[in-house]
């Protein structure tokens, strides 16, 4: 049996939101002289008993409104968070482009933050020499490349976040919403380039509220809904089932 | 070197993770090494020689001042002074460091997972490389004018190095943890590198501290370290033992306790902005 690339074993995050939290000393200090709890914390679930497996090679799609929890599934997969339950489990290596970003520092030039990046992710300084030309050429930046990142256009720093993510030939790729932001033209170079990425055998995890892309992209579509799973399976039915609802006046039966 | 055909596994379940895994990242502790000393040096026309001036400049003021303003009587005071000045300007840039590492790198950290203390120790290498120019600047004085010759006492250096690394990194990562969690620890932290500055050895020795007060002022691992740079580089003799392991069960004792406080809150790191 092949490995999954992607296990999620009863995941659950639980954001807590403190009441006086990042307050001041001031504050604790008070509240300890005078006995009373430091940090009153509301528990809020942003995924409860999440379950997934996804086998390398696959494409899937998370969709769901907005708060759903799809962003937070895919942080915790990508390591950035730590599930407050439950276990996560990823094979090889992970790339992800999670909030139009790969985690550019706004005051270092674009090269800077490419080197910065591929080292990271494990690149050896040769690598990385290697794939340069390439990420600059798919983004199409230009001399904008030694400029900070801060004076990029939000459709520059999704271009050489996507160039520089897919360039590290992640086994597993992760994509928050980055094909809504380039014009048409960046969209179908994208989808070419994942669509290699696919032929390769890369596992690709996608979010998006593009439906028409999803359609195109992934064979397998999960509806997450406040927190929970509530369809998975071929991306049609999924996606169907989710317009429907939508669309469809009905309430979402409560929980 | 690759991360393909390795699993990574998270859960609930919070285990502080081997250096081993940290020395997966070393590259990107080298890039950001380079990126550190660049940035802060870029776009100036003296460059590097800043790294030298600033100290310098500092350390004649102090030395006139000392010698000829307010006479604190030590013998060659000068020679005293660039014992121990350049450590404590290690430390004094640690401690500052240590409010703004996690902040600098806060989109990075919100959008890849690697071990966080890569970012302390890379920050560590940085202010270490600095530091090493000046040593070796302060080093060339002692021998040639001071001591006119090498002390044996020096091939404790390197022991001195680490001793100082270790408490520096250990103090960064408490400071650093607190940070995320209080902002006002940027406020609070000049008011404590002042009261450092005067209640350690850094342009006074040790030895006018009056004896009663000797015990509670070593107390301090900053004024033993400084001490013992003193002993070591202006004196030319070799520390007493007991002091050494003071330092040394300290430096240690701060660092493991440090690791422990940072690794237990590091993954909340993330979700907090």
């Amino acid at each position: 049996m092949i490995e999954p690339a992607v296990t999620c074993r009863g995941v659950v995050k639980r954001f807590y939101h403190y009441e006086h939290r990042t307050t001041s000393l001031r504050e604790a200090f008070i509240r300890s002289v005078l006995r009373r709890p430091i940090h009153v914390r509301h528990a809020e679930f942003t995924l409860r008993d999440f379950s997934l497996t996804v086998a390398p090679g696959e494409a899937v799609a998370f969709v769901g409104a907005n708060g759903s929890g799809k962003s937070t599934a895919l942080r915790l997969i990508a390591g950035i968070y730590a599930p407050s339950e439950g276990v996560v489990e990823t094979r090889g290596r992970v790339g992800a482009v999670i909030e139009l970003g790969v985690g550019f520092n706004p005051e270092l030039t674009g090269a800077e933050n490419v080197v910065l990046y591929a080292s990271v992710m494990g690149l050896s300084q040769r690598e990385i020499a290697q794939r340069y030309p390439a990420i600059i050429a798919f983004a199409e930046i230009g001399a904008y490349i030694d400029e900070p990142v801060k004076y990029y256009s939000s459709g520059m720093n999704a271009r050489l976040a996507f160039a520089v993510a897919v360039s590290i030939e992640p086994d597993t790729l992760l994509l928050d919403e980055v094909l809504a932001v380039g014009d048409r033209g960046f969209r179908e170079r994208c989808l070419e380039r994942l669509r290699g990425f696919r032929a390769r055998g890369g596992t690709l995890i996608v979010v998006s509220h593009d439906h028409v892309t999803l359609r195109e992209l992934c064979a397998r579509g999960v509806w997450l809904d406040r927190g929970r799973v509530r369809a998975d399976g071929e991306i049609g039915e999924v996606l169907d089932a989710y317009e429907r609802h939508i669309t469809g006046s009905s309430p979402a039966p409560a929980d | 070197m690759s991360a393909a055909g390795s699993t990574l596994v998270t859960s609930s379940a919070r285990r502080p993770p081997v250096l081993a895994e940290v020395w997966r990242f070393r590259e990107f502790l080298l890039r950001l090494v380079v990126r550190n000393l660049k940035v802060k040096y870029q776009r100036s026309l003296l460059g590097f020689l800043w790294t030298l001036l600033n100290p310098l400049l500092t350390v004649g003021v102090l030395v006139v001042v000392f010698s000829y303003v307010v006479r604190i009587g030590v013998p060659h005071y000068w020679a005293f002074l660039v014992s121990g000045f350049f450590v404590w300007n290690f430390m004094l840039q640690m401690l500052n460091a240590g409010t703004t590492i996690l902040l600098e790198h806060a989109s990075l950290r919100r959008s890849i997972a690697f071990p966080t203390e890569v970012l302390i120790f890379g920050a560590a290498a940085s202010r270490l490389v600095e530091f090493a120019v000046e040593l070796a600047l302060a080093l060339l004085l002692l021998i040639a004018i001071h001591h006119g010759g090498v002390p044996a006492s020096m091939v404790l250096l390197p022991l001195l190095v680490v001793l100082q690394v270790l408490l520096a990194v250990g103090l960064v990562m408490m400071i650093a943890t607190l940070a995320v969690f209080y902002h006002d620890v940027q406020h609070a932290l000049p008011i404590v590198v002042l009261i450092l500055f005067y209640v350690s050895p850094v342009f006074y020795p040790a030895s006018l501290v009056p004896a009663a007060f000797q015990r509670a002022y070593l107390f301090n691992p900053i004024a033993g370290l400084l001490t013992l740079y003193h002993v070591t580089l202006y004196e030319g003799r070799f520390p007493p033992a007991t002091l050494l392991a003071g330092v040394t069960v300290a430096a240690v004792a701060v660092c493991l306790a440090g690791y422990g406080i940072f690794n237990r809150f590091k993954p909340l790191f993330a979700e907090i902005v």
